[in-house]
């Protein structure tokens, strides 16, 4: 065998082994929403089973149906994300550009924000929202939310910005564009990709969100991961229901992974390289 | 001619934090000229150009544009164009587009922007590639598409920023030659800004002479090349540029090293110069600053031999038919009138 064909026999082993051990919680996760509760629990796992819909069935149209809880997360992380990015690609954009005063230091605190663990936020969080009585709301969940949201996409926003060259801008504004106009016919375009990227981690990043929809939400709304929290019980834990929700509930964030997968791989290059985040 | 675009900056100062890029530049530029900014790089040419776009701001010092005060103007209502360096077209739109955008901006009608965008690239020849995009240009086609889309709203102020150096030696040429003629054509003052003293003297109606942050010295180019005001400009301009050798004159006479010149003409007390001469005013003779060649070099019409006269280098422009060889014992003579005297410590000219 050829030292060529040698190398990309290892490589492929290699591969095959890292992708394996992304895939196998995913394709445990499938074939656990396709068993019956009890083969679930069968030891030695089945491999063979007959394949059953019901738990799809039951998660959605069921007793515990989570399409309410799906339309609530939909709600929370839909309007997390439309605002986070109404607000955070002018933010970036003046972060970018403008000579503003305190801009380093503004800079760093949104980066910092970023360094503090969730859960330290959680109490005093907890008690701004019931004294404004917005516990277990949506306009709670949702300024929550935007507290992590925004400054991580302003940051990744910033330096997508940044990769505009500046000429183009000025170009821009002899050509009597204005500074919106500029903005809008001009930078934004160019950093379309870097929309598309920022928005989705956005999206994910709500979507997958877990401790504040529990601790701040949890009756009126209810996210969907909150809701699969209830398969598991004390009495008992129910395996392939909770497997199925997971499914459902990851759909949304596949598909979009997939419609923005060339985006999302130089996105999370950005900056590595000059320019190499660009478009 | 034309009678607008008339240019005056008075005074102005621009400091980037502690650093000073300009020492209050003052300059008048008239209606339908073709005037280059000339310097080495970080000589704040270009900061000039950008204070007179508006893109950037001078810390003293006033910009006027046809007797209008503008120092405080917008970028945009200058009613100037520009055609940068990299040439910053929009990358997402089709040559059209780019193009199209400054009349869009103002709110064109949509017949007047076609046919104003196909003139203007007709002019540059690029009618053929209005629907690419920039990316599908070549770097010569993509200034073209710059220089269309700065001329297409007929501003008062024609800017170029560096416009040929992206280019390729030949195409540089070329397009420097049509330059040229599509500023005679639009008869729009046009301010020019390049770091290359060939280019600023074959193209320019005048042109100003920046060395860091000031101007200093102002002039058409055969008045520059003739006359130029310091050492700093005689060793910028020329190509090569002039050979400066130190020299110490008293009353009429010019002694460099052991060799001695009668100047005609009395230039007071004893002093210590620095003696410029054109390469192409030097001879081979029988008299003169004796020399001894380093090297020659090949120029096709022309050679270039490099020699050595005491402690300096000499370049001297001879014709090609001339017979030397490396290491030959020479001396070089010329004409008192293309002695060119500065004084040693302030480089200015005598």
């Amino acid at each position: 065998m050829s030292r060529r064909a040698l190398r990309a026999l290892l490589l492929l082993a290699g591969a095959s082994v890292l992708l394996a051990v992304w895939a196998f919680p995913i394709l445990w996760g499938l074939l656990t929403s396709l068993k019956t509760e009890r083969d679930v629990l069968a030891y030695p796992p089945k491999l063979i089973f007959e394949p059953t819909l019901a738990n799809y069935r039951e998660v959605l149209f069921g007793s515990a149906s989570i399409l309410p809880n799906l339309w609530s997360s939909l709600v929370v992380t839909g309007i997390t994300t439309i605002l986070t990015m109404l607000l955070a690609v002018p933010a970036a954009y003046a972060l970018a550009r403008l000579d503003l005063p305190g801009k380093r230091s503004g800079g760093f605190y949104v980066l910092a924000t970023q360094m503090l663990p969730p859960v330290g936020l959680i109490i005093p969080y907890f008690l701004v929202l019931q004294r404004v009585g917005w516990l277990d709301t949506y306009q709670g969940m949702i300024a929550i939310y935007l507290t992590f949201s925004l400054p991580f996409a302003i940051w990744l926003m910033v330096s997508y910005l940044e990769d505009v060259p500046r000429e183009m801008e000025e170009a821009a504004l002899l050509d009597r564009a204005g500074r919106i106009r500029t903005l809008l016919y001009v930078i934004l375009p160019q950093v379309r990709g870097g929309i598309a990227v920022t928005t989705i981690f956005v999206f994910l990043n709500a979507w997958n969100e877990f401790l504040f929809a529990v601790v701040l939400g949890g009756n009126r709304v209810r996210t969907v991961n909150v809701a699969m929290f209830n398969f598991i019980s004390v009495e008992q834990t129910l395996w392939a229901r909770l497997a199925a929700a997971a499914m459902i509930a990851m759909a949304p964030v596949i598909i979009l992974g997939l419609l923005a997968q060339r985006h999302i791989v130089k996105g999370l290059t950005v900056g590595a390289v000059k320019g190499g985040g660009r478009r | 001619m034309s009678a607008v675009g008339r240019v005056k900056l008075q005074g102005i100062v621009k400091r980037h934090g502690n650093v000073t890029a300009l020492h209050g530049v003052d300059l008048e530029i008239a209606p339908g000229e073709f005037f280059a900014l000339l310097g080495p790089s970080g000589s704040g040419k270009t900061t000039t150009l950008r204070i007179l776009a508006g893109l950037e701001n001078a810390n003293e010092g006033r910009v006027h544009v046809d007797g209008a005060d503008v120092t405080d103007v917008e970028p945009g209502e200058r009613d100037v164009a520009m055609v940068f360096q990299s040439y910053a077209l929009y990358p997402h739109m089709t040559v059209y587009d780019n193009i199209a955008f400054p009349l869009r901006m103002v709110g064109t009608a949509k017949s007047a922007i076609d046919s104003a965008v196909r003139e203007a690239a007709a002019k540059v020849r690029i009618d053929h590639l209005l629907a690419r995009r920039p990316g599908q240009l070549s770097g010569g086609q993509q200034q073209r598409c710059a220089l269309a889309r700065a001329i297409v709203r007929k501003p008062r102020l024609f800017l170029l920023d560096e416009p040929l150096s992206n280019l390729d030696a030949k195409l540089r040429l070329e397009t420097r030659v049509e330059l040229r003629k599509l500023q005679r054509s639009l008869d729009v003052t046009t301010v020019y800004v390049t770091h290359d003293q060939e280019e600023a003297m074959t193209i320019a109606d005048r042109m100003a002479i920046f060395m860091e942050g000031r101007i200093v010295q102002v002039g058409t180019p055969d008045e520059v090349y003739a006359r130029p005001a310091s050492v700093d400009v005689a060793g910028f301009i020329g190509n090569p540029p002039m050979n400066l050798l130190p020299g110490r004159i008293a009353a009429d006479r010019l002694h460099i090293g052991d060799h001695m010149v009668a100047l005609g003409r009395d230039l007071g007390a004893e002093r210590e110069v620095t003696v410029g001469l054109r390469p192409a005013a030097l001879r081979a003779g029988p008299t003169g600053l004796p020399a001894k060649i380093d090297l020659i070099e090949h120029l096709g019409d022309t050679k270039l031999v490099i020699c050595r006269a005491g402690e300096s280098m000499v370049k001297m422009r001879v014709d090609k038919a001339a017979s030397f060889r490396d290491g030959d014992d020479i001396r070089i003579g010329f004409d008192p009138g293309e002695i060119h005297l500065f004084e040693r410590q302030s480089g200015r000219r005598l």
